[in-house]
């Protein structure tokens, strides 16, 4: 378990939540109890199983543990609003797509729906399909909405990613939250000297947008030299070793240990992940056809399987 | 006129630590675009504003194989936080998206041409090389692997390409423009600027 339970600020005030990725999460969230690993195997457990699974309705059924973990992890759920067009406008794409062009295969049904002609097979395909990218969606929003990155760096290091690797990953994510506060502060210098971005036409917000990235491109070059010589001059090399040619000790990931209840999870998400693989790749359990919403609706059209 | 590819006298560049970071930093900067473009006009799996393409090829051009690590690195993470491509579809991308940035790079050095833009020849090869051809590549790779994971039909590939391919080639020569004409006379100067493919 993670050493750092409660934190009190040089402020005198004690932390009550964690910025992750995606939020805020409570500190007290029961995620925590687990060790960054852990969190990083439920993350490629969650964000492919569904890869295996064909049929909706197991997909739906771990759309709502991702959810239900999501509750119990204690995330503000509210903030998950931002993906709403994302989902809809993938549904709508999706069978726009299919109903403009569901393919030439004689063996299709052809289905009057509002006076339109829509093909069974490629719909009901297209319903299965949604709903795995959506359970494998959740997945990874709910490993970015629990972790910072930090924990994720701590993950790829326990699971033996070279250093620069990590490093890199680590980093990487980091910027990308610079970068949010440098734009942040380009845009109030903006605002302060009196740019009204709501009076704009669109095209005129377009264009402002691609020039922020000019500044925020200069901001980052003279960032690269600054922690390339801060690196530099703490004795890091691409290697990840000491100049003595010794493995540098990894503080962070020291201070977070392994408990029996990880060995646990990570147990029975490797059994279970193997074992939904083999299933499918050899019995084909998951497959569309054992979907019973499907046998239902082929019963009641009359759709011979 | 100044040809920036050419190493000077007695010149020897070799990747260091300040690649690495800029590596880092860069692909910061395309997780921070391409989740806002995924975010902001998504249609579907595919955005009809798509910024992050830019950065690819900008990256290649100006850092080589590091901007191209960069180019393939970061739609794994922007992916994921804008929702629009799960982990394991964004990881099947991954040859594409590098082959949108390094294909850029490649141009630039083989024509030795000025990554700033100066004349309407350089611009021609950016459009051609940094726009069309990478996008033509990475929407065909796309949605050929959207079909092979069975989240669309074969028959909606070629829709989808058509998306894919618009979406991102608008605002790549747009911005990308933008962005090669003003910020590369202040990037070549920089320890960060390969001049080769690794340094």
């Amino acid at each position: 378990m993670n050493s750092e339970a409660a934190r009190v600020s040089t402020t005198g005030r004690t932390a009550k939540a964690r910025k992750t990725l995606l939020g805020y999460v409570p500190m007290e969230s029961p995620f925590y109890a687990f060790h960054p690993a852990t969190r990083l195997i439920l993350f490629i457990f969650l964000g492919v199983i569904p890869l295996f699974i064909f049929i909706p309705e197991v997909n739906i059924f771990l759309l709502l543990i991702n959810l239900a973990l999501l509750r119990w992890g204690k995330v503000d759920v509210q903030r998950l609003k931002i993906y709403m067009p994302i989902i809809f406008t993938v549904a709508i794409f999706m069978f726009t797509v299919v109903i403009l062009a569901p393919g030439r295969d004689p063996s299709y049904t052809p289905l009057e729906v509002l006076g339109i002609t829509v093909f069974y097979q490629p719909v009901f395909f297209t319903f299965a399909a949604y709903w795995r990218l959506i359970a494998m969606l959740f997945g990874t929003i709910l490993y970015f909405s629990t972790n910072r990155e930090r924990e994720l760096l701590v993950g790829l290091r326990a699971l033996r990613l070279p250093f620069v690797a990590s490093y890199v990953v680590g980093l990487s994510i980091r910027a990308a939250g610079m970068f949010m506060e440098d734009f942040r502060i380009i845009r109030e210098a903006e605002q302060a000297r009196g740019l009204d971005t709501k009076a704009m036409r669109f095209s005129d917000q377009v264009k402002l947008y691609m020039m922020y990235l000019i500044p925020l491109f200069s901001i980052a070059l003279r960032r690269a030299n600054e922690i390339s010589n801060a690196l530099f001059a703490r004795g890091y090399t691409l290697t990840g070793r000491t100049s003595t040619g010794q493995p540098r000790q990894d503080y962070i990931r020291s201070t977070y240990s392994y408990s029996k209840r990880d060995f646990v999870a990570i147990v029975v998400m490797v059994v279970v992940f193997v074992a939904t693989g083999l299933a499918q790749i050899f019995f084909d359990i998951f497959a569309i056809e054992h979907s019973p919403l499907n046998i239902l609706l082929r019963q009641a059209l009359e759709i011979p399987s | 006129m100044e040809n920036v590819w050419q190493l000077e006298e007695g010149e020897v560049r070799k990747p260091g630590i300040v690649h690495v970071v800029m590596l880092a930093l860069f692909t910061g900067i395309g997780i921070v675009v391409g989740t806002f473009g995924s975010l902001a006009i998504p249609i579907g799996f595919v955005s009809a504003f798509w910024p992050g393409q830019a950065v690819q090829s900008i990256g290649s051009i100006w850092f080589g194989w590091w901007g191209g690590i960069a180019a393939g690195l970061f739609p794994l993470i922007s992916n994921s936080l804008s929702g629009s491509a799960p982990l394991p579809v964004s990881i099947a991308y991954l040859p594409a998206n590098l082959l949108q940035g390094m294909v850029a790079g490649w141009a630039f050095r083989r024509f030795k041409t000025d990554p700033s833009l100066p004349t309407g020849k350089e611009w021609w090869v950016f459009i051609l090389w940094g726009a069309l051809i990478p996008n033509a590549i990475g929407a065909a790779w796309g949605t050929t692997m959207l079909v092979a994971f069975g989240l669309i039909t074969q028959a909606a590939q070629f829709v989808s390409f058509l998306g894919w391919f618009i979406g991102n080639t608008i605002p790549t020569i747009v911005l990308g423009g933008l962005v090669l004409k003003f910020v590369s006379p202040l990037v070549v100067r920089s320890k960060a600027f390969c001049k080769g493919y690794w340094a």
